[in-house]
Parts: structure tokens; sequence; C-alpha cells
């Protein structure tokens, strides 16, 4: 597997041509999204005047500005769609086959919601599920896929209005593990104990009983970020070994984001919130920006390097 | 209700609790002893095998032989205690080690599938057992914490409970290998 700075180099070097026909396009788009922004705008302004001049109420405003938001997304999305699939085609393809050429790219597919739920890693009921960049193959002999993902719930209050409310928005990986194990567990980030101590922040989560066991770690600094649940205290530690639980702490510091743990059936579930949608391409800076083009590697490598960071590569006699 | 009556009922409640408290931290503790005392066992199972299969080629090493053949013996007694069950694991961990880096110094030992598959066998086995340790550990900490904070240790006192003793963790677990420090 390539390193973000060899990625980084096939970015700047092989996909430049491309770089620089999309660039044109995107500069073209961004003055299209303006004018197109500027006249919408002043519409839908003249509109709301004429019609407020006749009768004025709070929820008309309230309404108006929902309507005009809502439909400056649908317009937005509707000019960048081209621009949007040739970027993906172009560009993110290329590069997951730079990474590592076992691996498929789908743009308009995301995970199976199924894994999602499987992986046990948030309790609440998911009632919309959407994502994108659907990458699966294998990764040094391992099984590997991911995707964007994002699992929304519904609310509805008691006008019988629904709102939705994000559960996980991110990347979510699922990779072979390299240990046999049959029950579940689970890691999640530590916010009981970083918010309210050590004391009373382990208490609360030995009370937790949407989860299993609370699971005490011996590991100090990967107590204090993590919180460890599962159905299985030997298991558990079999899984997490001490090695295990440097290297989770390392990829944490890494991502620079909440990241979720699971191991169930046979499979290591991780989920990383980056709370947006990731991998889309940017509009409104040039894709040449050394920023842009980092986000895109480091994600990519990130999320495909967990085989090669967690060492799920080397198979234990069990698995053999 | 009269308030005596009350505070009595209070006291009865919290009693009850620490002393069901102290029992499921106490039968924690064994719960997990039973399964470290099943990885162990897997562990001895493998002796004699492992022995068997190098004994050939190992003149030199006859004495840790006899050792390891004589600690699988002890282990397998009845009646012994867990505090001699923990001394013997840690010697047999210790013993087994040497008989590894021994195999390193034997080409035709090396190459033997039979040996490795053992080898494979007791590192899968060693994972499980160090598992099962610091699951054990942790038990026994939770345990010897109620015995000794307050309020749990006056009613631990009075059940006669007595503190128990955790696996000592080797280095060698805690910390990778460093093969600089193997050729010094």
């Amino acid at each position: 597997m390539k390193n973000t700075s060899e990625l980084t180099d096939f970015y700047y070097k092989t996909l430049y041509p491309v770089l620089q026909a999309l660039e044109k396009e995107r500069t073209q788009l961004k003055h299209r999204i303006v004018t197109v922004g500027v006249i919408y705008t002043v519409v839908v302004g003249f509109i709301a005047i004429t019609l407020f001049s006749s009768f004025f109420n709070l929820d008309m405003i309230a309404f108006f500005a929902f309507a005009y938001f809502a439909g400056g997304g649908i317009i937005y999305k509707f000019l960048i769609k081209e621009y949007r699939s040739e970027f993906k085609q172009k560009v993110i393809s290329p590069l997951i086959n730079a990474i590592d050429e076992n691996l498929n790219y789908t743009a308009h597919l995301h995970i199976d919601p199924l894994h999602f739920s499987r992986s046990k890693l948030f309790n609440s009921r998911v009632d919309r599920v959407s994502g994108n960049d659907y990458v699966n193959g294998k990764v040094d002999g391992i099984n590997i896929q991911f995707s964007d993902f994002h699992a929304e719930k519904k609310h509805k209050d008691s006008k019988g209005r629904t709102s939705w409310s994000t559960i996980f928005q991110g990347l979510f990986i699922v990779s072979e593990f390299n240990k046999n194990f049959h029950g579940t567990t689970v890691v999640l980030p530590d916010t009981a104990q970083s918010t309210f101590g050590d004391l009373i922040g382990n208490w609360l989560q030995s009370n937790n009983l949407s989860r299993g066991e609370l699971i005490k770690m011996d590991d100090p600094e990967f107590e204090r970020e993590f919180v460890v649940y599962g159905s299985d205290q030997i298991e558990a530690r079999y899984i997490l070994s001490h090695t295990l639980m440097k290297k989770l702490l390392l990829y944490k510091k890494k991502t620079q984001q909440d990241v979720f743990v699971s191991f169930t059936s046979k499979n290591i579930n991780l989920a990383i919130a980056y709370n947006k949608d990731l991998f889309e391409p940017s509009v409104f800076h040039s894709l040449l920006k050394y920023k842009i083009a980092m986000e895109y590697v480091q994600t990519l490598h990130l999320a495909t390097g967990i085989v090669e960071e967690l060492k799920l590569n080397t198979k234990l006699w069990s698995k053999l | 209700m009269s308030t005596p009556l009350i505070i009595l009922i209070v006291v009865a409640i919290v009693l009850v609790l620490m002393y069901n408290s102290l029992v499921s931290k106490k039968n924690q503790v064994e719960n997990i002893f039973a399964s470290v005392d099943t990885q162990l066992k897997k562990r001895y199972d493998l002796i004699p095998n492992l022995v068997a299969s190098v004994s050939k080629y190992m003149e030199h090493e006859k004495s840790i032989l006899e050792e390891v053949t004589k600690l699988r013996a002890d282990a397998n007694k009845p009646n012994i205690s867990d505090e001699q069950k923990i001394a013997l694991d840690a010697k047999v961990s210790s013993a087994l080690g040497s008989i590894m880096i021994a195999v390193e110094n034997y080409p035709e030992l090396k190459a033997n599938e039979n040996v490795m598959h053992l080898q494979n066998s007791l590192n899968e086995v060693e994972e499980q057992i160090s598992a099962a340790r610091r699951a054990y550990n942790q038990a026994v900490t939770d345990y010897n914490n109620a015995i000794e904070m307050i309020p749990t240790n006056f009613m631990a006192q009075a059940m006669n409970y007595q503190r128990k003793q955790v696996f000592e963790i080797t280095e060698g677990e805690r910390k990778n290998v460093n093969v600089k420090e193997l050729f010094n």
C-alpha cells in the first residue's frame, strides 16, 4: 500500500491534467452558482415583499426562510451534479486504485445498513440512512469495506411535525478481524469519565443498562479515552491486547475525531464521526490547494490503513 | 411509621446491599479464576507433546525439560490452592519461554512441522491465558478495593473475607519485544 506522501505525489503528478480540466469547470461553475444564487435571492425576496405587504405573521416568515434554504439546496445540488460525478470518477476512483488495485469503488452506494446495526455501536433506532463512496475489496488479503454513512432518527412533536436528528455521520469501516471470538465487545469514546471525573463517571458507566458489562481495561491512557462494554470479560481482553489498545489510541490521535470501535460477528467495525459528507468536490476552493488535496488523501489513507495500523494482517493460529 | 423504624429499615437495606455486593465480587473472582484454570489446563496438555518432540534434539537443555514436566505433574495434583496455581503458572511461563528461545538454536527443530504447530498453539493459548489473567486481576482488584474501602471493609471483616493475590504480569507481556536488546 502506498503511503500518504506517495499518494500526494500521485494526486499532483498523475492526476494533474485531470485536475486542471476540472479546475476550469469549477471556476465556471462557481460563477454560475453565484449568478443563479443572486437571481434566486432577488426573485424570492420580491415574492416575499409582495406577500408580506398584504398580510404578515411570524409563522409565514419562518416558512418562507425554510423554503428559501431548501429550494437553494436543491438548486445547488442540481448545479454541481455533473461536476460532482466527474470529480468522483476522475479523482477519487483513481486515488483508490492507486492505494490498492484490489479495491473497488462505487460512488453512489454505501455500506449495508445491516452492518451498521450489527455493529451495536449506536443503540438508537435508525429511521433513515444515506451515504455514498462505497469501497470494498482486499488490503493485504484482508476483506475490508467502508463508505460515507449517515444514520438519522425521526422525531415527531406534539403538533405532528417531523424532524430528523443525526445518530452518526462520517466514515464507517468494516474489516475482518484476525482473532476468533463469539461475543460482542464495544469500545466507545469516554464521555462520562471525562465530564464527571473518575468516581462518578465510573459509577455512571457501570450502570449503563443499555450496554453489556463494563470492562475496565488495564491501560490507564486507554481508559481515559475510551470505555469498553462487552459480553465476556475475558474475551474482551483477548481482543483488546495491550498492543491493540496502544494502536487504537494512536489511530484515534491520527483521526482527531471521535472513534467508535466494536467487535461483532468476526469483524471489527470502526465509525469515525467526521460529522460531514466526505470525498465531496470542493466548489469554492481550488482543487489544487494542498489542504484540500490532503483531506482526500489522508481520509482515504486512514480508512484503508487500518489493516496495517492495527496489524489485522497478522493472522493468529486459530484463524489459519 | 415511627422514625426509629424507618432508620432501622434503611440500615438493613444498606447492609444487605453491601453484603450482596461483596458476595458478587467474590463470586466474580472465583468465576474468572475457573476460566483461567481451563486455559492453564489447555497449556499443560500441550507440554507432554512439546517435550516429546524436542527432547531428541535438545541434549543440553535436558534439565529445563525435566523441570517443565515436573511442574506439569505438580499442577495436575488434586487439591492445590489458587495461590499455588498462580505460582506454578509463573514458573511454567518462564520455563516454556526458555524452551522456545532454545528451539531457535536448532535449525532442525525450527523447521519441524510438528514443533511449529505446537509453537503456534502455545502462542494462541498464551494469548488467551494472558487475557484471562488480566480479567482475573481486575476482578481481584475490585474485590480487594471493596474489602479495604470504607464502608464495605467493616462488613468484609465480619464476613472474614481476605485479600486475594493477583497474577504478576510479566514485563514481556506488557512490552513489545525489543530486538536490539535481545542481542546485547
